[in-house]
């Protein structure tokens, strides 16, 4: 029997607790989200109409560690994937990688032009093995342009083997059900 | 009725109870909190049970039906599978060894006079 008349505010209030959880789901599949989403609204709404929603909201606890049970729930309680630290791998080692190969670059010229500044040339480094193509250093009255230097297929496959090894995406892979029928 | 528990305790025996308590009748989450909580257990609350109910479907051990409901939302009804049934015996049987290896090192008589602690040298 409801004992409390559940308000907007209530329902904005149990809908604020459902999308902070959600939002902790993120990793896991959407279908498991929704099915998570409603059963989580529909219980509070629940606890809402019989103790109030402030105590139906304090009785399901931090969000966070709803969200952490529901994690462990669907992928056990080891070490998980993560599509975020795999991203955060994707962006940044690029940057580093990059940077590292233009300074090495850039090493190379400026030897060139502080030995020789006044000698026009061409001038070709082959790079760092395995991971840049050659550099080509052109030297025009003590002026330096450069190009080459690119990425080697290497690259893109140490690139996709490191986010795969920081996200750990093999746990991603669906895993054999060991249920009973 | 006791009114607080030793959490770890709780969290080993926690599906046992779910899974017993949806033996007696099919429920919903928050109606199976309620039902934990009249059982004596009212420092559980729904935060706890909730995962704990998901962890026992993707166990195989609970199966899952919505049923339209009058006051709200549809609600997601819980019942034991067969493999529930057979974690239910598996673990009521554990739980009674458990129990009895423990009660029979409780049970053991205590000396009137505690042995007093070594001292220290100075």
């Amino acid at each position: 029997m409801p004992q409390h008349t559940v308000t907007w505010l209530d329902r904005l209030r149990i809908e604020w607790v459902v999308w902070s959880l959600d939002q902790r789901l993120y990793d896991l599949h959407p279908r498991v989200r929704v099915a998570r989403r409603r059963e989580v609204r529909a219980n509070l709404l629940e606890a809402a109409m019989e103790v109030g929603a402030a105590e139906a909201v304090r009785r399901i606890g931090n969000a966070r560690t709803l969200a952490e049970g529901f994690r462990a729930a669907e992928r056990g309680d080891g070490p998980r994937y993560s599509w975020i630290a795999a991203t955060t791998f994707l962006l940044t080692a690029p940057l580093l990688f990059n940077f590292f190969l233009d300074e090495a670059a850039k090493a190379y010229q400026q030897a060139i032009t502080a030995t020789s500044p006044h000698s026009d040339g061409t001038y070709i480094w082959s790079g760092i093995a395995w991971l840049q193509s050659s550099v080509t250093i052109v030297v025009h009255h003590g002026e330096a342009t450069r190009s080459g230097g690119a990425w080697t297929p290497l690259d893109y496959v140490l690139l996709l083997v490191g986010a795969i090894a920081c996200g750990r995406l093999w746990r991603a892979l669906p895993r054999r059900s060991n249920t009973a029928a | 009725m006791t009114s607080s528990h030793d959490p770890q305790l709780l969290k080993g025996v926690l599906s046992l109870l779910l899974l017993h308590l949806l033996a007696e009748e099919e429920s919903y989450g928050y109606e199976v909190a309620q039902r934990l909580q009249a059982a004596g257990f009212a420092d559980v609350l729904e935060g706890t049970v909730y995962p704990a109910l998901a962890r026992l479907e993707r166990e195989g051990r609970l199966a899952t039906r919505l049923v339209a409901s009058s006051s709200g939302p549809a609600r997601k009804y819980y019942r034991l599978t067969a493999a529930g049934h057979q974690a239910l015996a598996d673990g009521t049987a554990g739980w009674s060894r458990h129990v009895a290896s423990v009660d029979a090192v409780l049970n053991r008589p205590l000396s009137a006079t505690p042995p007093t602690a070594p001292q220290r040298g100075s």
